[in-house]
């Protein structure tokens, strides 16, 4: 019995890597003629580990983690080395295409020369050949035949000219059939890519009904990698992702290419950064420290009446309480935002019936930060009270009876055992709610986008703006619109901040871990 | 095991997806379109395949998702051959190099000059437009008989009708809002870029010149005296529809949802300021084509013959409230008083500026608005301190 159950799983696994392999053959001959060799190389290297691992009896072990393995590596390891590999870039507006796009879209610029000519046309083909001919007619009634890659001026008497009912219109060109509007428009991918000389110009479809004289007014010139201006006679460099030329003027797209250390260096010289930056980063410890501190207090004494086995009606309490975070915080942070509202909003009306005065709530730096904190108490408390309901069921019973015993008080039992064993199972969740508001973006976006803005400020950052909000303004609503090299370089350095705060907190449980072993 | 295995289908998919998805292809038309815009080109669809057996996909795309998506999706041969934008897009598109210009021939004079204006880059014209929109002065019939003509008689109308105790107010507009502040700044003339050979000039930044500070003065001068509310747009908009609103300023968009609320409304221009007409932004939304189209002769063919003509322009007129700029469609549309309305506004603005650097303007002249208006700070300061913001700005990125 259980061979045959062997058997069968070793089937079905062999069913599902053949299954895949031949997915992957297939994708692989796709990509291998869309030209995205990058894609097929991890394809392939995939597939044959994957084969590799699930097949030979040394990686046996193997096969536990190479799932988790490759989707870190997917979604944590490749993003990552993107990040760093576009901080070292101009990718943003302006700089979006690769070089030769943008070489292939600047060459194909063609402009009207002086002695242009539009020319209206019928078009001839070979029957079953992608083979055309152009009959063209100037506005003087001459008449030019293109065919062959030839243009040539031709008279109504042409002897290749069939005109088989008689109708004064030409049908056939040689072994050329005229095509009528319906069958034009179905070659018209073909016909609007063809090119003819003519007296030094080139003749080109214009619309649907004209051929013009052009001429071209961009050359690349590889050897020395610049491009010309055939009209002005200007040559252009690249530079910084643009070709540029000698007057700084530059043409019209710019590439993506490597700069190098100047995302970094511009984010430390530059004084629209370096100007608010101590103020924002400040804020953003005090705001960080506070929602934590907050949140965790309220959670903390609320799960400890909620503890309480004498409490009644402890579960419709606990629902109620856990309602702000069921709730989106994207739809609660825009309701309190209503409410906060200094002119109309509900809070401020409460105030002045009690005749109060109306706190500017929006619009002064200190009331905005306040208000802040007090919303994203209301969003934060209930997971504060989740986690540490679940922690102080851990906790023995044992050990309160003892300390009562030896005759501990309330606030002695919480402080000498509750929250040193609460903090060993907590600890680590503080330290990540640190760093998540460190960069939570969305509570202060959504409520004031930053603001109220500062009187006299070099630049837009407000008063409420943490480090995260600042360089998205500054990396997606300046300059040119969206910087993506600058943004990724500003995420990095978030990145190492948050880096080195995590560590030394983690320090610092570590040391905690100490007080578990003692106990 | 199991999971993996599905996971590892998705992923192989999703490698092969490139394959599967629409993409601009020889012989064939790719548009991307927003809802309201399909429900037209449905039908103009059908009668383009039937006329040249030519076959035609459109892809609903959310109206902001577009411009977005042509960055990542045109460069890597994925994209459309036709897109529905609105012109401010263009500096956008036209510095990435994602769209082409179009020959518009002598259908260029079908359309008011301020809608080809907006979508001109240089010597080239890059979309077929459709329609326009700019501010205006919405008014509450029944507390306004007769709107105001000039500021004078303006600021007269606002303190009479304002009764905070009522909670009712003259007049209201969203704020700390530069798009809608525009019209009182421009005035007696201020502008966000000076105009150099034609073109716009993003080192010659005017709103801190005197026409628009002192258009700013007399606008601050109702909010100082407590006339004016400081409010933003939702709270703008249901004051209004609740009656307790004489006066608001802004687009055309507001409107459907003053008919539903059954409110007695006009569309009329913004009162003049020292004799001359506000200029507000005027938007205007158009067809463009791709650069990477391989198609770029058919597509303008098909914008040319189908989509500029009366009886589509009319339809996506219809089902898109905005008034059309193409001008036989235009003239009969303005039967209606509130597309004469906008019209009328329109006629008196000016393109908003579509260069990239506009980028650089919003947050700095928005935060310059809240200080004044909220009276933390006198207009001239604030619009220095606001361009010298945009200078530097756009300094960084040249």
């Amino acid at each position: 019995m259980k061979l045959w159950r062997n058997n069968l799983l070793h089937l079905a696994k062999i069913i599902i890597l053949s299954i895949l392999d031949a997915l992957a053959v297939w994708s692989a001959t796709i990509l291998f003629t869309e030209h995205k060799y990058i894609f097929l190389s991890v394809l392939i290297i995939v597939t044959v580990i994957i084969n590799f691992i699930y097949l030979s009896k040394k990686t046996y072990a193997l096969r536990y983690i190479l799932p988790g393995t490759f989707f870190m590596i997917l979604l944590v390891v490749y993003p990552i080395i993107y990040t760093v590999y576009v901080s070292f870039t101009n990718y943003g507006t302006g700089n979006i295409l690769t070089k030769p796009q943008v070489i292939n879209q600047i060459e194909n610029r063609y402009y009207l020369p002086e002695d242009t000519e539009g020319f209206s046309f019928e078009a001839y083909k070979l029957p079953d050949q992608k083979e055309y001919a152009v009959l063209l007619k100037n506005e003087e009634g001459k008449l030019y035949l293109a065919i062959e890659e030839k243009v040539t001026e031709v008279t109504e008497a042409d002897s290749r000219f069939v005109d088989q009912d008689n109708d004064g219109k030409i049908d056939m060109i040689g072994n050329y059939e005229h095509l009528d509007r319906a069958q034009l428009f179905k070659n018209l991918s073909v016909l609007q890519n063809l090119e003819f000389s003519l007296n030094d110009n080139i003749l080109k479809m214009k619309s649907i009904s004209q051929f013009s004289l052009y001429r071209q007014q961009y050359k690349y010139v590889e050897a020395e990698d610049k491009i010309i201006d055939l009209k002005n006679n200007i040559s252009y460099f690249p530079q910084e992702g643009s070709f540029t030329s000698p007057e700084g003027e530059k043409l019209m797209p710019g590439y993506r290419t490597y700069l190098g250390w100047k995302n970094y260096f511009t984010l430390f010289t530059d004084s629209r950064v370096s100007g608010p930056f101590l103020r924002v980063f400040i804020w953003t410890f005090e705001w960080a420290i506070l929602s934590v501190l907050t949140t965790f207090v309220l959670g903390l004494f609320l799960a400890i009446l909620l503890n309480d086995k004498t409490l009644k009606f402890r579960k419709i309490y606990r629902v109620i309480l856990i309602l702000p975070y069921a709730l989106p915080a994207f739809i609660s942070v825009l309701i309190w935002r209503g409410l906060l509202n200094t002119e109309v909003g509900v809070i401020n009306q409460i105030l002045n019936t009690l005749s109060l005065q109306s706190i500017p709530w929006l619009q002064s730096v200190f009331w905005s930060r306040f208000a802040l904190v007090v919303i994203n108490l209301w969003l934060g408390f209930p997971y504060m009270m989740l986690i540490s309901l679940g922690s102080l069921q851990s906790i023995s019973g044992e050990l309160y009876e003892a300390a009562s015993i030896d005759g501990a008080s309330a606030w002695q039992r919480f402080k000498f055992i509750t929250l040193p064993l609460i903090l060993v199972s907590l600890g680590p969740l503080l330290i990540s709610s640190f760093a998540f508001n460190f960069n939570n973006f969305n509570v202060i976006y959504l409520f004031n986008e930053g603001g109220p803005p500062i009187v006299g400020a070099q630049t837009p950052a407000g008063g409420t703006d943490i480090l995260i909000s600042y360089t998205y303004r500054l990396s997606f609503e300046s300059g040119r619109g969206a910087d993506f090299g600058l943004a990724s370089t500003v995420s990095i350095i978030i990145f190492m901040i948050t880096a080195v705060i995590t560590w030394f907190n983690f320090k610092y449980t570590g040391a905690l871990e100490e007080v578990k072993e003692n106990v | 095991m199991k999971k993996f295995v599905v996971f590892l289908l998705v992923l192989t998919m999703l490698f092969s997806f490139n394959a599967l998805v629409a993409a601009s292809e020889e012989g064939k038309l790719l548009i991307w379109a927003d809802e309201n815009r399909i429900k037209v080109l449905d039908t103009v669809k059908d009668e383009f395949e039937e006329e040249y057996g030519i076959t035609v996909e459109i892809q609903e795309k959310a109206f902001g998702d577009i411009r977005d998506n042509m960055a990542v999706e045109a460069p890597s041969g994925e994209g459309p051959d036709i897109i529905v934008g609105a012109h401010d897009w263009l500096g956008n598109l036209v510095s990435n190099g994602l769209i082409s210009p179009i020959d518009l021939g002598d259908k260029k004079d079908d359309f008011y000059p301020v809608a080809i204006d907006a979508f001109s880059w240089g010597e080239d014209v890059y979309a077929v437009p459709y329609a326009i929109e700019s501010v205006g002065l919405i008014y509450n019939k029944d507390i306004i008989p007769d709107p105001p003509k000039n500021f004078a008689a303006f600021e007269t109308i606002v303190s009479n009708v304002t009764n905070e105790e009522k909670e009712m107010y003259g007049f209201i507009m969203p704020q700390p809002d530069p798009y809608h502040t525009f019209p009182f700044m421009s005035a007696a003339g201020g502008y966000v870029f000076g105009t150099e050979d034609g073109k716009l000039n993003p080192n010659d930044v005017g709103l801190n010149n005197e026409g628009a500070v002192l258009g700013l003065k007399k606008l601050d001068s109702l909010y100082e005296e407590g006339s004016v509310p400081f409010v933003d747009y939702q709270t703008m908009e249901s004051l209004f529809t609740n009656g307790q609103v004489g006066m608001m300023l802004t687009g055309p968009w507001a409107l459907p949802a003053l008919s539903e609320a059954g409110i007695n409304y006009g569309f009329t221009q913004l009162p003049h300021i020292e004799g001359q007409p506000p200029k507000p932004f005027v938007g205007v939304q158009g067809f463009m084509i791709s650069a990477f189209s391989k198609n770029k002769i058919l597509a303008q063919t098909f914008l040319n013959e189908f989509i500029a003509n009366k009886e589509t322009m009319t339809a996506l007129y219809e089902n898109g409230s905005r008034p059309p700029v193409y001008l036989p469609s235009a003239e009969e549309a303005a039967d209606n008083p509130d597309v004469a309305g906008v019209l009328k506004s329109a006629s008196d603005g000016v393109p908003m500026p579509s260069i990239p650097e506009m980028a650089s303007v919003w947050e700095a002249w928005s935060d310059a608005l809240e200080l004044v208006l909220t009276q933390k700070q006198d207009v001239k300061p604030a619009l220095d301190n606001a361009v010298a913001q945009i200078n530097k700005a756009i300094e960084a990125s040249q």
